[in-house]
């Protein structure tokens, strides 16, 4: 069988005693798109904070391209291609859309405090190409006629949506996608969907938490479901809607 | 009156150094450095025992400027992984030890009783007037210095992430910054010039003992980062020439009102009063923030005019 991109193996979180993320198993295979379901507190954010190394996994491991990232910094999980976008959008709000996006380029020369200093000329080329890519993922998104308006002057949907778009700027391998289309109108929400599944033609792999699920059920290849910080069901979007853990999960108090 | 003038703007440049040095580490990068102090005294004792053993003038500021930056990582080590708060309180006390250690210690470059400083240039048979103007020519040479690299690393990727780090740390580490790592250079950078400034004002006083060293500089250099606008690199001049000019005005008017108060804590009142004000009506400074200007940036905003720079409301 071919090798999972990312493994999860036994991996718990509690937080005094409310065990968010409970002995979960996973694998996410490359390509595509991965959807992660669950009711309120079912521990999904908490599984994406663990893969991102924000919180060390109490027990188990996390695997990337076969390499165990569980003890790695954030920023050496991002090396490794493991991007994440927030649930509550964290931007940066004091600057504008367009340097949100460029903070997340991948191998920024000038990022460097040396290069930025002394060799102006080798980062100068490679940010023109750089904004390039920004301005079309930004009009990707819709909001490319806000390139030079502060983050903090977008409006909720907006924040999302900038959010998702500094994701793909990052050039992720696998990228974690944190309620995407909550709060975007739903048309827009919908192509979004569209032009992520072109995006996972070209490399990237999506690994997404919804709650609006027919949207994400059209889109995803596989889905896991959560419940309660377990893994409680998994399988293909109009297998999981029939199985009755998923039904469990959402409507049994049991 | 002239001479004064002139001792004011020798002051304003070495205090807008510290406070360019401040800028960068509070305005642009989120640190909150309450020990700057500690800083400007490791560069003036360095210039001073130094020059004492005849280092010549350009090796003693190169030097302080590097002792600085090496406290400045040390301290960095555990303070940079503290919360802000703790950080700024662990940097204030490193502050006041070091200046009490130098107080207590007679060994270190005359104790509490101070040491004399040779100046950096002195040039054989001049009027006191013509030395004032080559010390100006000194620190101005050194602020335009500290002015480009703070002006480069402000208008650069590595800029971009500066702020970024400011804005949201754990979002700018999930995008592959090492903030513990930035910091610690921005900490180091920060502390250099704070050195370089402190070495400047050895030489230019020609004596320093400890009581120079109080916690009030700090504060008054905090002063000019926020009256003048965090984030911005003229902001800062501004902010050191206005607060050097409100001490300067405060001292002389001192002596001919008549006060309540004690007159000589007529600085300190006034200073109290200023940053209220600026607090509470331009909580952003006298300048604003300056945007990142990076050639790149520049061309698509002005020169294809395909994207709207206005705002967006
Ligand atoms: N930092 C924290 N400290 C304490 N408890 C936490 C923390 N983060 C999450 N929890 C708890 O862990 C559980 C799972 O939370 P999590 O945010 O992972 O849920 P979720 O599945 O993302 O929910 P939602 O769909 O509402 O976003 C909740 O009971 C929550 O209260
Ligand atoms: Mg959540």
């Amino acid at each position: 069988m071919e090798e999972a991109l990312l493994r999860i193996r036994e991996v718990s979180k509690h937080f005094g005693g409310v065990y968010a993320v409970n002995e979960v198993n996973l694998d996410i295979r490359e390509g595509g798109i991965w959807g992660l379901v669950g009711p309120n507190g079912s521990g999904k954010t908490t599984l994406f904070n663990t893969i991102l190394g924000l919180y060390k996994p109490d027990h188990g491991a996390i695997y990337f391209n076969g390499k165990c990232i569980s003890n790695l910094a954030p920023h050496d999980i991002y090396g490794e291609g493991v991007v994440n976008a927030f649930q509550l959008p964290r931007l940066f709000n004091r600057m504008n859309v367009l340097d949100n996006m460029l903070v997340a380029a991948r191998g920024h020369q000038g990022d460097k405090c040396l290069h930025s200093l002394f060799w102006r000329k080798s980062w100068q080329k490679q940010e023109e190409g750089l904004i390039e890519e920004a301005l079309d993922i930004l009009r990707l998104v819709d909001l490319e006629k806000w390139a030079f308006s502060l983050a903090g002057e977008l409006s909720g949907g907006q924040r999302k949506l900038l959010e998702v778009g500094r994701g793909l700027m990052a050039k992720p391998r696998l990228l974690l996608l944190d309620e995407p289309a909550a709060g975007i109108n739903p048309v827009l929400g919908k192509s979004m969907f569209q032009k992520l599944k072109d995006f996972s033609c070209n490399g990237i792999t999506f690994f997404i938490v919804e709650h609006r699920l027919e949207i994400l059920f059209e889109f995803a290849n596989w889905v896991y479901v959560m419940d309660r910080g377990r893994m409680v069901a998994q399988g293909e979007p109009h297998d999981v809607v029939d199985a009755p853990a998923f039904y469990e999960a959402y409507l049994g108090e049991g | 009156m002239l001479l004064y003038g002139l001792d004011f703007l020798v002051f304003v440049g070495i205090f807008g150094i510290v406070a360019l040095s401040l800028n960068l580490e509070f305005g642009f990068a989120g640190l909150a450095n309450f020990g700057k102090v500690a800083f400007f005294l490791v560069g003036a004792y360095t210039y001073a025992v130094l020059s004492q053993i005849g280092v010549p003038f350009y090796l003693c500021l190169i030097t302080a400027a590097v002792i600085a930056a090496a406290f400045g990582f040390v301290i960095s080590l555990p303070a940079l992984r503290l919360r802000a708060d703790y950080l700024a309180i662990s940097v204030l006390a490193f502050g006041e030890i070091l200046r009490l250690l130098i107080k207590a210690e007679h060994g270190i470059a005359g104790g509490v009783w101070g040491i004399t400083v040779s100046p950096a240039i002195s040039l054989a048979g001049v009027s006191y007037r013509v030395d004032l103007l080559v010390n100006i020519g000194l620190v101005y040479f050194c602020l335009l210095i500290c002015f480009i690299v703070a002006q480069l690393l402000a208008n650069s990727p590595y800029g971009r992430v500066m702020r970024a780090i400011r804005e949201d740390e754990v979002a700018a580490e999930a995008l592959g910054k090492d903030r513990a790592k930035y910091k610690a250079q921005i900490f180091m950078i920060g502390s250099a010039m704070a050195g370089l400034a402190g070495g400047l004002y050895a030489q230019y006083l020609q004596f320093i003992d400890p009581y120079m060293f109080m916690p009030m500089i700090t504060f008054t250099v905090w002063m000019m980062v926020i009256l003048g606008g965090p984030a911005n690199n003229w902001g800062a001049l501004l902010g050191a020439g206005l607060v050097e000019f409100f001490d300067r005005g405060a001292n002389l008017a001192k002596d001919y009102l008549v006060l309540p108060v004690d007159p000589s804590n007529l600085q300190y009142i006034l200073f109290g009063a200023l940053i209220i004000l600026v607090l509470f009506y331009r909580p952003q400074g006298l300048l604003k923030e300056s945007p990142i200007k990076t050639k790149a940036l520049e061309l698509v905003r002005y020169g294809r005019g395909v994207v709207n720079n206005k705002p967006g409301k």
